[in-house]
């Protein structure tokens, strides 16, 4: 095997992996601040990547606007969800279980009867092809890594530093102790599902011209991100950082020798090995 | 008192004329006939799922404005129950059992996904259920199974006529790549390339496959690239996936020829693949329903399609289509609803369909004669449009 197949394989796995950190980060600070996980997380991916489509694909507006739009919409049906939905729930797994596997079909079903059931196709944002010593790099690909990384780096400054993103890190340690300091909870959800939901439709949005867009699209990136946040640890932004890396190379490489079956068994096996053995995940806290 | 009771016959007799006026013997013998269909509705399958349920209502729609079936001394008005089960095999047995014992139905026309019709056959072979589809997988069909048919050629009939074809017209052409879903229809697409491709001469450089679903296939196409196939062949790849598959494989820089054994809706491939991705992929199991290669019958199927549904119909959509209308018409022959005597009707001899004659035969593939037999008709696609190039006879046929 070449040096260049081999980092191709790599380039692979890592080109989308930060995208699919930004759905991993965005289920697990909405499980850090309400305790609840979410399973309608994938279909606020899909509206992301429907917004996208409709702004960038349909309406010829900016890619950029369509990016924004796309957070700011799925953000603004987090915070409805949350309202109407998930705030009565908190902390009530099993009850928050069933009722995002209900709204999982309300939206799936809704967006087939919106759009249909075929797959749309999303004009490519950026085009072109690099290639360096055999190996072949899309710049859309990059494009998506590098907006991706930019989005997770201002979470990180907005968790770190900002009086609201503080606020958020008390609930998710302790909602009463919080609660007692003068942090409003129930706005604090509310944006704390916003953020979530906004985080999983930037990633839809950015996803939507390299892949098709359809109603059932969620299910695949919500698998990856549980799987992500299993590994790194639920809570942990350095993590699901880690996380999705590790499951990329794990995807590029391990196509090379086994099948994709295998490579699914193994990324599933890796889960098991990180919940036997260090359950909080690689780096997740106590 | 005597006026009273002329008044009451007075009335009486109107009444009658009046009810005998509205009455009809068809109205009074309609019965209705409940038909089962399946599909994958939604999901990356859907265009097949679509397919088979709008054919099959035009032709239920195209009966029941005719006055419905005669069968016996009875009148029967179609009655459609489609349900989705999302290309999972689990949901189709669900479906199928709803179907056979809540709704009763004796005969399911249309279904697609190997692994579905796995399912499906499981609740309908030991019912006596009649269970016609379009699904590829080679154990659909069996001595085992004799009340299943198969409307739509298969791999099993497409890939050696289509790989002659490539091997006469292209003999640049040496190394085959092929990549289907990791499910029954896959394998099965698969294994048929691979058998008649070797056995053509060709040589298969990769034989891959991926779950249903995948969107990302840069690490596959990485893999099967690096062994420098001359064909890339989608093989059993639905048409989004396929899609995916040509428009990556292009990104990544392959500039080979490119095959769709399994291919039969052109039109989201090429919408998800893009025009430039697209041109060029040969698909023996397509139809371009105004080529001439096809029956002024299928013409008119497919002008009536387009302006019901504002969709271009594929193979899909004719096969059932045609089996419908075979089916029907074997019940009427039969004079009876039980999928015995229809079985008898239906078997034994060609049938005049859209198509053209079809023959059901297949009995050295399957050790049954239950397969729809017809020409092959190979396309490319050019500037977005489905082009046909020849028509080739499956072995089968020819025999």
């Amino acid at each position: 095997m070449s040096l260049s197949l081999l980092v191709q394989a790599l380039l692979n796995g890592f080109g989308l992996a930060m995208a699919y950190v930004l759905v991993a980060l965005g289920l697990t600070l909405i499980f850090s601040i309400l305790e609840i996980i979410n399973f309608a997380h994938g279909e606020f991916y899909m509206v992301g990547a429907f917004v996208a489509y409709l702004a960038f694909g349909v309406w010829g507006l900016p890619y950029v606007v369509a990016l924004l739009a796309a957070i700011i919409c799925v953000a603004a049906a987090g915070v409805v969800a949350e309202r109407l939905v998930f705030r009565h729930l908190r902390g009530k797994t099993l009850n928050a279980f069933i009722v995002s596997l209900g709204l999982l079909w309300v939206m799936q079903a809704a967006a087939q009867l919106v759009f249909g059931v075929q797959d749309k196709s999303v004009p490519s944002a950026f085009s072109g092809i690099v290639r360096l010593s055999g190996v072949v790099i899309s710049v859309e690909r990059l494009a998506v890594t590098l907006a991706a990384a930019t989005l997770i780096v201002a979470l990180y400054a907005f968790l770190e530093h900002t009086r609201t993103g503080r606020a958020m890190r008390a609930t998710a340690q302790d909602a009463d102790a919080a609660a007692l300091l003068g942090v409003n909870i129930e706005a604090v959800s509310a944006l704390g599902f916003g953020v979530g939901c906004g985080l999983a439709g930037a990633s839809g949005a950015l996803l939507a011209p390299i892949f098709s867009v359809s109603p059932s699209m969620g299910a695949l990136p919500v698998l990856k991100a549980f799987i992500i946040i299993i590994i790194g640890g639920m809570g942990s932004l350095p993590g699901a950082v880690l996380g999705g890396l590790l499951l990329g190379a794990l995807e590029g490489v391990g196509t090379l020798f086994f099948s994709s079956a295998a490579v699914n068994l193994l990324g599933f096996l890796m889960v098991i090995a990180v919940l036997l053995l260090r359950p909080r995940g690689l780096l997740g806290g106590t | 008192m005597r006026t009273g009771l002329s008044v009451v016959r007075v009335v009486a007799a109107l009444a009658s004329v009046a009810a005998m006026a509205v009455w009809t013997p068809a109205a009074a013998a309609d019965k209705v006939l409940p038909i089962g269909v399946l599909g994958p509705l939604s999901g990356g399958a859907a265009a097949y799922g679509l397919d088979t349920s709008r054919a099959a209502e035009m032709k239920a729609d195209e009966i029941n404005a005719a006055g419905g079936l005669k069968i016996g001394g009875d009148v029967y008005k179609i009655k459609l129950i489609v349900y989705d089960h999302k290309a999972s095999a689990a949901d189709a047995a669900t479906a199928a059992n709803k179907l056979v014992s809540q709704d009763k139905v004796k005969y399911i026309i249309g279904n697609t996904v190997g692994a579905t019709c796995n399912a499906v056959q499981t609740v309908t072979e030991p019912q006596k259920v009649l269970f016609s589809f379009m699904c590829w997988g080679t154990k659909n069909l069996g001595p085992d199974k004799p009340y299943s048919f198969r409307s739509l050629l298969s791999q099993w009939e497409v890939a050696e006529p289509f790989y002659r074809w490539v091997k006469e017209k292209h003999p640049s052409i040496k190394r085959i790549a092929a990549i289907s879903p990791n499910d029954t229809s896959g394998i099965d697409t698969n294994t048929a390339v691979v058998k008649y491709a070797k056995a053509l001469g060709f040589e298969v450089v990769a034989d891959e496959y991926y779950e249903r679903g995948t969107k990302d296939f840069y690490p596959t196409l990485t893999k099967i690239l690096a062994l420098k196939p001359d064909l890339l062949d989608v093989a059993a790849a639905p048409a989004g996936e396929a899609g995916l598959i040509l428009k990556q494989a292009r990104e990544l820089g392959f500039k080979g020829a490119k095959g769709w054994t399994a291919g039969v809706n052109p039109v989201p491939m090429i919408s998800v693949a893009g025009k430039e991705a697209a041109e060029g992929v040969w698909t023996p199991a397509n139809i371009d329903v105004t080529s001439e290669f096809v029956s002024p019958a299928v013409r008119k199927f497919g002008e009536a399609f387009v302006a019901r549904y504002k969709e271009v119909p594929g193979a899909i959509a004719i096969a059932n289509y045609a089996a419908f209308d075979v089916i029907t018409k074997a019940m009427v022959e039969a004079g009876s609803l039980d999928t015995d005597k229809v079985l008898a009707a239906l078997t034994g001899r060609p049938h005049q369909t859209i198509w053209g004659p079809v023959v059901i035969g297949g009995k050295d593939t399957y050790g049954i004669d239950r397969q729809f037999l017809y020409p092959v008709v190979i396309a490319e696609i050019r500037d977005g449009k489905l082009v046909d190039l020849a028509q080739v006879a499956p072995i089968g046929l020819k025999k």
